[in-house]
This record gives C-alpha cells, structure tokens and sequence, in this order.
C-alpha cells in the first residue's frame, strides 16, 4: 500500500497504451502522455509495460510506502527521498515507512511505477484514468491526499537504463491536407498545454479552412482557424475537423508531451521511412537495461528514513 | 482516397459515413495483417498500422480491394427514442436558436423533435453520437465563445448535426434542451446507448 501525501498539481493513475480499441464508441485512447518514459519506468521494476503506475505533472508531489518496494522515476520530473536525490532511469528500494518526493525536472511529467503495479481493476480493457470523463484508474479522478493505493506482488530483478534517447529537433511527417503548409521551424509553447494537446504559439499559418471530421491519431498536428498548430495528445478527443498538415512521428511524440508553456521547440520534417526507423530505434533503446542487485536491510542502499 | 497519415496511419477517405462504417465493419470482421486499429469518422476511416511491422503501401493495396467490396451499406440499427424536456433551463440557447432560424421556440422544437436522425459516427468524447442531418432551417451556426460547461444530457445542435453531451463537458453547440437518458456507463456493454445506424427520435416532455 501506498498513501498519497501531497498530490501537486495533478497525478493520475495511468498505463501505457490507455483504450486503443474503444473510440468507435467516442472513447479517447488516453494513457501515459509520455508513453515511452512510462514503459521504461515499468521496465525498470521489472512490470509489463502496461501496468498502471503514477503520470505525475510539474511539481510537488509526495507519497508514503506501508511497505517495502522497488520503484522506478523517468520522464521529466525528478525524485528525492529524506532529501537525497534519487538516480533517474534506475529501479531504486524503498523501505516500509519511507516517503518519496517528486519535483520538477527537466519536462514536465513524471513517471513513478513500483514493483508489482499499481492494482486498480481495468475498465474497457485499460488501468489508465479517464480524467475527463471520470472512470478508470482510481475512482475515475485525479489523485488526493490520503489516497490509498493497493501495489501487487512482483520477484522482479531490479535494473538500470543504459540507453539513450534523441534530443535532436521533434521530427514530423506529412499529414493528410495542405502539402504546401511547412511547420518546420522554430515553435513556442503556448499556455494551452495539457494532456489533450499543446498549442503552438510564435508564427501563425494560414486560416486552411475545416474538413469533415476525421479520427485522429496520436501526433496530427491540427490547424484551428486562428492558424496556431496543436499538438495532439493521449487524450486528444477520438476525432477532429481541422486540417493536419503535418504529424509529430511516434518516437517523438512522448518529448512533445514533456514540453511546458513558453518553451521552445524546433520542428523538422522527414520521411515515412527515417519516421519508422527512429519508432524501431526508440523501442531498441527502451531494452537497454541491465541488472541491478536489490540490496538487503542491513545495507546502505536503501533510500529514506522512517519519517 | 488513400492518404498517408503520419508514418503509422492511413486515411481512407470514403465520400459517406454509410461507406465509413462498412469498411470498418468489414476491417474488424476479418482483420488485415498489420492493421492495429479502424476509426471511423464522418466521412472517412482511420487506418492504424504497426509501423514496425508490415508495410504501409502492402496494406494500402489490400484496403483498396476491401473498398472494392464495400458497398454503400449503412448500417442497420434500433429505433432509440430520447425524451426531451426543451428551452428554459435546461435549454438555454433555444431563444437564440429561434430568432437565428426565424422561427418561434414551439416551431424549432416542432421541427427537431419530428426529424427522424441516424447516428452517423461517435467521436468528441465518450458515447457522443453525431446525429444528422436536421433540416435546413434549423442549421445555425457553433457559439462564437464555447462554454466551459455543458450539463449531462443537454441537447444540442450546430450546422447540421444534433448530439447530446454524455458527461458534463466543455462545449461550442447551441444547447435547446436536456434529457436523463445515460448516453454513457462503462460498466455496460456495450458502454454507449447509440450506435451508427439507429435511428433517432426527440420527443418532448411536457411539463
């Protein structure tokens, strides 16, 4: 069991792959907004990518372990316990008693899993919190203080992330309408920026008119009248009707989901075929784990004291 | 029209949402190696790939001969009929509609409540059914300002599509009235009341 102490600004129960096959019934996917860090964070702790573990936004949030656990941080944010910083992208041990702080980093979502997953029951096939429309997760909503979490059992191997991840500019492909409309460049994020989706301020393009409305997969970079670009997100709705000249590709997408208000962000477009190599390249890079020894209780190692 | 989408997407642009709903019908009664997954919209159906398996261009060829296939056959579905309480409260944009329409509050419900609708796809958010098409002069405009918050079971209209908001909602349709009928649970299968292909009848409630 787990307790929230602090909540911050919003935490949610989320998996990695949220509801793919449900949007014929207006369901949008929604999961991890950063998808990637979320499965090395369960990699880490040695879960199935999709066990539900903790999407953490921005700043402040706290948590008391009732018991003893290896847990993994990743994404954007980092972690502290009794002050001392926790490594990120390696399984850390967690004592009976211990709290576990996470706080800002370099983007803006972390990834918190712990060994065995987060036990919430599916709905429609997925552990992920449909915040919008209340159900999945944790009672269908955002984390509170003194929420109660269940964590299932695991004899998983702890391990560390040896690999790398691109920080080169976010790579874009062409989407269906406007071929002439280019978005390479320089962007700014503007303050609309959330699990749904992040507006692009800094140029505006063309008004490119509406289209009749079309699903939308994860990455179409939609284009309102107003002419400021959106990137669309885990929960962007299921379909839209504004013309998509251009997608995010799948690798990219997650470091899209990392970015705040005001800053800036560089688009370069490539083909389909570069697009799918980087995809297979980012899955190759989530394996590079290797071992690490849990260590006993009589060990320094483990991190926080009884508070 | 077969359209890349992204490196891991296609969209197949198919003129009718009858022919919308038929290859995706047809998709999920006997899949396609490499096909993840179909969303259909108004007029068209997204195509999802395992970009790191199957080639698109394979796939696009083997989505041309379904589209071969396809007829325009819209879906047979029930008759759901949804009680309506209009205008005052729960229907707090029936005023304008009226003066926008050139009709009397009576006249637009008269009109939305005896057009027979079919729901057409579900999208914008869970077991929000797009209904149309509502006749020509009842087609108004979306709020220039959306509302931060649409009540469950308000009844809207904007162009030429009537829905009904599932949940409490952010929203740009012109609220007319509101019903109690659940749109959405998921604990019941299937989780959305409509389906395309049914047909849909408002009837008003007299207080």
């Amino acid at each position: 069991m787990i307790e929230v102490l602090v909540p911050g600004p919003l935490t949610s129960v989320q998996d990695a792959f949220g509801r793919p096959a449900w949007r014929h019934m207006g369901v949008p996917v929604g999961g991890a907004a950063d998808a990637w860090s979320a499965r090395l964070a369960n990699r880490l702790v040695g879960n199935a990518d999709d066990d539900a573990l903790l999407e953490i936004t921005l700043s402040g949030f706290a948590v008391r372990f009732d018991m003893t656990a290896s847990a993994a941080i990743t994404g954007g944010m980092t972690a502290s316990a009794g002050g001392v910083p926790l490594a990120a992208n390696a399984a850390f041990s967690v004592r009976t008693g211990s709290t576990v702080r996470v706080d800002r980093g370099w983007g803006v979502r972390g990834y918190l899993a712990i060994a065995g997953g987060i036990a919430v029951g599916p709905v429609l096939g997925s552990r992920a919190t449909d915040l919008r429309s209340g159900f999945g997760g944790h009672h269908g909503r955002a984390l509170k203080a003194g929420d109660r979490l269940e964590i299932g059992a695991s004899t998983a191997m702890p391990t560390r992330w040896t690999g790398s991840r691109w920080d080169g500019p976010i790579r874009i492909v062409p989407g269906p309408h406007a071929p002439g409309v280019s978005l390479d460049g320089e962007w700014t994020v503007g303050p609309e920026a959330d699990r749904t989706g992040v507006r692009l301020d800094g140029r505006r393009l063309a008004e490119l008119g509406e289209v009749p409305s079309m699903g939308l997969p994860l990455g179409a970079i939609q284009v309102p009248p107003d002419g400021r670009p959106i990137v669309m997100l885990a929960d962007r709705p299921v379909t839209g009707g504004y013309p998509v000249p251009a997608c995010v590709i799948g690798a990219d997408i997650g470091r899209v989901a990392q970015l705040r208000p005001g800053d800036r962000v560089t688009f370069v477009s490539v083909s389909v075929e570069p697009a799918r190599e980087a995809l297979r390249q980012a899955e190759e890079e989530l394996a590079a784990l290797e071992p690490l020894e849990a260590p006993r209780d009589d060990e320094l190692g483990w991190v926080g004291s009884h508070e | 029209m077969i359209r890349p989408f992204g490196e891991s997407a296609l969209l197949v642009e198919l003129g009718s949402p009858g022919r919308a709903q038929a290859l995706a019908a047809n998709i999920r009664n006997d899949t396609i190696p490499g096909v993840v997954a179909v969303v259909p919209g108004l007029e068209s159906l997204l195509v999802e790939l395992d970009a790191r398996g199957m080639e698109a261009d394979l796939v696009a060829r083997v989505l041309q001969e379904r589209l071969e296939q396809t007829a325009e056959a819209a879906p047979v579905g029930r008759q759901r009929r949804i009680p309506v309480t209009y205008g005052g409260e729960h229907g707090p944009d029936l005023v304008d509609v009226a003066e926008l329409c050139g009709l009397s509050e009576d006249e637009v419900i008269e009109r939305h409540a005896g057009s027979e609708l079919r729901v057409l796809f579900l999208g914008f958010a869970p077991g929000f059914a797009y209904l149309g098409e509502l006749p020509e002069e009842l087609r108004v405009p979306r709020l220039a300002t959306p509302r931060t918050h649409t009540p469950a079971g308000s009844v809207a209209i904007a162009d030429s599509m009537s829905g009904i908001y599932p949940a409490d909602l952010p929203g740009g349709w012109r609220v007319i009235g509101r019903t109690s009928v659940v749109l959405f649970d998921p604990r019941l299968d299937p989780p959305a009341h409509l389906a395309p292909g049914d047909t849909v009848r408002f009837e008003p409630i007299r207080e």
